[in-house]
């Protein structure tokens, strides 16, 4: 006999697991050693029920881990069916098709049993410290030069720690200390979702989860069935170009087709994978894309699995949106940032006024690894990685905000932090005027930094760099932003290879403006005039022309 | 002693509260008079008349007067400060405006971010730079700098923040600078980011500065023009200030860095929990203060609120990490919940019953109040279930409608599709959840689990919630503190003068030269005590926590640990790592640590500061009341329950619950099973037993 749940009973029972999820969230932040989880939220805290399917995550979880974290879920059941699994256990994996698209993010999961039956898993995805490998950027031709690839397996078996696998990923990472450090911050989480959870089922006298997870998950769906069916059917095409490599742009196109409450998307027409670690796999695609839907149309939806039952998508296999083994997906983010503006191009044609102008994503970074120079002949080996982001597209209500992470949501490093941990010395971090496309609500302006080489020790860079060729473009009549820019030594540079810097080399970024909204013709002159007072828009002429 | 007694003046958005009290014999008298915005002081003299005329004493018997406001919040929230600049290193006057890069809300498309307090023409920089160690690269180029000055005070520029790059390592430019500018500028106010806040992270560091800088001319002319009305209105006595780390502090201190004093309020209110549960012999409380629109929490633990060192002021979205502006400054940790009595209960978009955070507000209002209001609210909720009295409410000073209050639960009731009882309990309930909620999550960010703490209730809703939220937190002990709808103003009176300052020690911890550690908290302590001097504390009392930010090698957040004295590489070392173990439980394998920074916080005892708190008592004849139907889940229906006055109840009587205990700004319910016992210093303590 199902239980039923009242609108009171849900509402508290809803509300304990958020907290609870919360609770092991903010227990994550405070005990992880990567500054992307304790900076950038890059990790996630999901329960989902006995077969995989999301309960409740974590408020704060980024965008591409909402999709992607109960799906890994669902592979581990697969690879550990129910009577493989024990309390105690924690599965573990980093394979980026059955995770998140690249190799750092590491998956944890806790199966969660009552009364000695499987009722829930609690789990957890974050971006470790380091995975060995290439430092991060588009070279690597190959999955293998990434890093460890660890298969789904189980780190803790019944209590009992895998010593081997310990010891194989300590000797794999540039940060042993620190990776597995994170590690164990995740399991802290796990184990706080699960003892909250069971707290939880006793004093409602739950047996299991199914009747709450069919409550919660019916909801969302049905909400997300209204919000589609408010949509005119038909069939939707959109297509853009990204930089691709060594100057061959990689088109991306997708159909999306509304019928009645359910949303189809098909990238079929988009280009091949390539053999640089900028293709993205279907569960990063897939993230990406749910999250450019539910932004249009029900953004204040809780996210579990009922909010995205009513979406489908494919993409053909050998695609750079779904790429094969042993395809390198480390940058995949270069691809993946833009996917919702591929989707924004479909349903803007239907609700113009819920979408922006493209934004100057995707995100930007610089890697840096080398070995510091102990004097002896040897030393310590670093790598960082230091974001920054460019501006966001301006829509119907206002001007996209200037640099700002998005879809991602990684903050910029603070330059007294980078000038401590790595050798080197920033002489500028600031707004590229008129980077903001024009129109009557302006683009989000993108900065322009400026690093130099301290180093005795030759130090190698890459980055992550795209809208170089391809500016962020504006929509409604608005212009596009300013292409993003990279100079090393002065020089225009391909942000798709490594380098070497020197001492007193060095590197400029310049990150892309986000486009415009509308006719800049329209733009009120006060508007305009404060614009060209504060600098951010040097040339009026230029701007309306 | 000529001038004895205490006056305390809280002034917030709705009411300035104030107290006289007499520490000689814990005499106290409570006024609340409606804050005037436009002016705040003349609403705080006004109050101060009245509560000298209520209490029947002179304005000469008042030996000094303590203070707590929301005007400095009020002013960043609304943008009304000084006309501020900036003056950064060259190459970073954009770092205010560029700030974190990180959304607070992720699927928000129209997402607005907070606006920098300096706007970009008068954001100027100048030529000089320091290494992450301190040591110059780039001399200071004075005479550029203060051309790019003088073009501000040209402009209309009335205050200045000078924020260099790695100055928290070394101050030297920016003092060389300042002390050029104060030369040439003598009218210009100037806020040092060295001196304000010296820890590493520029957009923070800049933010708290700018925040000073923008506040700083109000807070001088409206501190002293407060001053300056005290003594004509024939006050003897010294102002002192509520500092947001739950300390006071003199006039000149408050002047130079009113960016303390943005939480003094809050922090006040903290501070009251930390006294009453001291009284009740209660070592951890959880200070539960839950008002019209909003309920905060502060933990208590070992008597004092804890105190974090930075926190948001003015957000974009008041309940939104992230929309806000950092203020890098020791302030007692607060959590704010949109709960309170006027918070809306509505269906949801997924049929669920919604509480808060949208509030009724005081226009309209909950509906029971007949001006319109037609959701129901918390306080409607509360109404049916007989926890508040429809003819003694806010004691007796307002018509209730109660119709009103049963059409809006019975919509409530229909839209859910549930009976008309469960709607009204339901309200109560799930607003309680959602405070349980916020409490769990700030409970474990420390490592601790709620059975420790006792709940502290105060604020007009929270006596009313108290002992249903900790059933739900599983803590057994709720406190109601006498004079509970004035607390904030009875911590100020009892409130010691505190100084937190904050230094750079960026160092492996082995290795670290104990010596340089040693040196700086010295220097810290004895400059601390040039700030306490002129309160008159009793520094012969004064209490020294010597602290340290630490974390392991590649962290970047830190734990902030108690240090042994004196300072020992094992000694250190056992410390971080209890501190870092209470907190995660664990302690990674093999992790090196390292320091970062190094604080130091003196308090010590203000003469005049009381002991005890003594409200008027009513006749112990009249302590019953009378009896009135109340709900209580456990029984799950109304129960005859005896409703009393809690100020003709005498210390050491004994209730069983359930009860309703009434004063005129709250009420405190207790459900059955509970033991409530009138305390020595009119708190009541109820216990499950």
């Amino acid at each position: 006999m199902a239980h039923t749940f009242d609108a009171i009973e849900l509402e508290l029972l809803w509300r304990r697991l958020i907290s609870l999820v919360d609770e092991a969230a903010a227990a994550m932040v405070r005990t992880s050693f990567s500054t992307l989880v304790r900076e950038s939220y890059d990790f996630s805290c999901v329960v989902t029920d006995a077969s995989g399917q999301s309960l409740v995550q974590a408020s704060e979880s980024i965008p591409s881990f909402i999709g992607t974290l109960p799906e890994t879920v669902k592979h581990f059941l697969r690879f550990f069916p129910p009577d493989q699994l024990q309390p105690g256990d924690v599965l573990i994996t980093n394979d980026i098709w059955l995770g998140t698209g690249h190799l750092p993010d590491i998956t944890l999961a806790k199966p969660i049993f009552r009364g000695g039956k499987l009722i829930a898993f609690s789990a957890t995805t974050a971006h470790a410290p380091d995975i060995g490998g290439k430092i991060r950027s588009p070279e690597p031709r190959e999955v293998f030069e990434e890093g460890l690839q660890i298969p789904p397996m189980k780190m803790i078996a019944a209590g009992k720690t895998d010593e081997t696998l310990v010891a194989i990923i300590r000797k794999n990472v540039r940060t042993p200390d620190q990776t597995m450090g994170d590690l164990y911050a995740q399991i802290v989480a796990l184990d706080l979702m699960e003892d909250r959870l069971l707290i939880l089922m006793e004093n409602y006298a739950l047996p299991d989860l199914t009747d709450l997870a069919r409550e919660i998950q019916g909801r969302c769906e049905t909400a997300m069935r209204a919000a589609i069916r408010e949509l005119p059917d038909g069939t939707y095409h959109s297509e853009l170009k990204t930089d691709g490599i060594m100057e061959t742009p990689i088109t991306l196109r997708l159909k999306l087709t509304i019928k009645g409450d359910e949303i189809a998307m098909d990238f079929a027409g988009t280009d091949a994978q390539v053999d640089r670690a900028i293709n993205c796999a279907l569960c990063y695609t897939t993230a990406m894309a749910m999250y450019g839907v539910k932004v249009c149309t029900s953004p204040n939806l809780p996210n579990n699995e009922g909010s995205f039952r009513p979406i489908s998508l494919s993409a053909p296999p050998g695609c750079i949106v779904n790429p094969q083994f042993p395809a390198p997906g480390g940058s995949r983010m270069l691809i993946g940032h833009y996917v919702p503006m591929l989707v924004f191009g479909c349903l803007g044609q239907i609700v113009p006024e819920r979408v922006m102008a493209a934004c100057g994503s995707p995100m930007w970074g610089m890697n840096q690894s080398g070995v510091r120079d102990d004097g002896k002949g040897g030393g310590k080996p670093y790598a960082n990685m230091f974001f920054y982001n460019g501006g966001m597209g301006g829509n119907t209500q206002r001007d996209g905000v200037t640099c700002l992470s998005w879809p991602s949501n990684v903050s910029s490093t603070s330059i007294e932090i980078s000038e401590h941990i790595a050798p080197l010395r920033f002489h500028h971090k600031k707004l590229r005027p008129d980077s903001g496309g024009s129109g009557r609500h302006r683009g989000g302006l993108g900065q322009e930094i400026l690093i130099e080489s301290r180093s005795d020790t030759p130090i190698a860079v890459s980055f992550l760099a795209e809208r170089t060729i391809f500016p962020a473009f504006g929509i409604e009549g608005g212009n596009d932003g300013a292409p993003g820019e990279l100079h090393i030594n002065g020089r225009k540079t391909d942000p798709k290879k490594q380098y070497v810097l020197n001492k007193g080399d060095t590197v400029s970024l310049g990150t892309p403006g986000g486009g415009g909204h509308g006719d800049p013709k329209m733009r009120p002159e006060p508007e305009l005039a404060a614009d060209i007072a504060a600098g951010y828009v040097t040339d009026r002429a230029a701007y309306c022309g | 002693m000529s001038a004895p007694l205490s006056l305390g003046i809280d002034i917030g958005g709705t009411f300035t509260d104030l107290v006289i009290h007499d520490p000689r014999d814990g005499r106290a008298i409570i006024w609340k008079e409606s804050t005037t915005p436009d002016d705040p002081a003349r609403g705080a003299l006004e109050g101060t008349r009245r509560v000298l005329a209520k209490a029947g004493v002179k304005s000469e018997q008042v030996g000094r007067v303590v203070h707590a406001t929301t005007l400095f919040t009020n002013a960043l929230i609304e943008r009304k400060g000084a006309k501020t600049g900036l003056l950064t290193t060259a190459g970073f006057a954009d770092v205010l405006e560029i700030a974190r890069e990180r959304k607070y809300e992720l699927y928000d498309l129209f997402i607005e971010m907070p606006k920098p307090l300096v706007p970009r023409p008068w954001r100027r920089e100048a030529r000089e730079r320091l290494a992450p160690d301190g040591s110059v690269e780039i001399a200071l180029d004075v005479e550029a700098a203060l051309a790019e000055v003088g073009e501000l005070v040209e402009q209309g520029v009335e205050s200045l923040a000078i924020c260099f790059l790695h100055s928290y390592a070394n101050p030297v430019h920016e003092r060389a600078i300042a002390a050029a500018v104060a030369e040439r500028f003598q009218n210009l106010s100037i806020s040092l980011s060295s001196d304000i806040a010296p820890e590493i992270r520029e957009y923070q560091r800049a933010s708290t500065t700018v925040a000073n800088a923008y506040i700083r001319p109000l807070a001088e002319i409206y501190l002293e023009r407060l001053e300056k009305a005290l003594s004509m209105s024939g006050i003897p006595g010294g102002l002192f200030l509520m500092l947001s780390n739950g300390g006071l502090t003199h006039v000149s201190e408050a002047k130079r860095a009113p960016v303390q004093l943005l939480e003094s309020g809050p922090a006040a209110g903290a501070l009251a929990g930390a006294w009453f549960g001291r009284n009740a012999g209660l070592e951890r409380v959880l200070a539960f203060d839950m008002g019209g629109t909003t309920a905060k929490l502060a933990l208590v633990d070992d008597g004092e609120p804890l105190v974090a060192y930075g926190f948001e002021a003015a957000r974009e979205k008041r309940f939104l990490r992230g929309s806000g502006l950092p203020i890098m400054i020791a302030t007692v940790e607060l959590i704010e919940i949109g709960a309170g009595g006027g918070s809306i209960a509505r269906k949801s978009d997924l049929g669920t019953l919604q509480v808060g955070p949208e509030s009724s507000g005081a226009q309209p209002g909950p509906a029971c109040y007949g001006r319109g209001g037609m959701e129901a609210t918390v306080t409607d909720a509360d109404l049916a279930l007989g926890y508040l009295n429809a003819d003694f409410f806010l004691g007796g000073a307002m018509k209730i409608d109660r119709a009103a209050t049963e059409a809006a639960l019975g919509g409530l009731a229909t839209a859910l599709g549930v009976g008309h009882d469960r709607a009204g309990f339901g309200v109560h309930d799930v607003v309680n959840e959602n405070m349980a909620g916020a409490a769990r999550v700030a409970i474990a960010e420390r490592g601790r689990i709620p059975a420790e703490y006792a709940l502290l209730a105060t604020g007009g809703a929270g006596p009313v919630h108290a002992w249903n939220v900790a059933r739900k937190l599983g803590v057994t002990r709720v406190v109601c503190p006498p004079g509970a709808g004035a607390g904030s103003t009875i911590g100020m009176l009892m409130a010691p003068a505190r100084v937190d300052r904050v230094a750079s020690f960026s160092a492996p911890l082995a290795g670290a030269d104990f010596g340089q550690a040693e040196a700086i908290f010295a220097a810290q302590e004895k400059e601390s005590l040039d700030v306490l001097r002129p309160t008159g504390a009793d520094a012969s009392g004064r209490v020294v926590r010597r602290l340290a930010d630490m974390r392991y090698i590649g962290q970047g957040s830190e734990v902030t640990v108690a240090m042994p004295s004196p300072l020992t590489e094992a000694g250190v070392r056992t410390a971080f790592e209890a501190a870092y173990k209470a907190l995660f439980a664990r302690t990674p394998p093999g992790a090196a640590i390292q320091f970062v920074a190094l604080r130091l916080s003196v308090s010590a005892p203000m003469p005049g500061a009381g002991g005890k708190i003594e409200l008027p008592r009513h006749p112990r004849a009249q302590a019953l009341k009378g009896t009135r139907a109340v709900f209580f889940a456990d029984a799950g229906k109304m129960l005859p329950t005896n409703v009393y006055d809690r100020y003709a109840l005498e210390a050491g009587v004994i209730v069983q619950g359930p009860a309703v205990f009434e004063e005129d700004e709250s009420t405190f319910v207790v459900g059955p099973g509970a033991t409530a016992r009138l305390l020595p210093d009119g708190s009541i303590l109820a216990e499950v037993v």
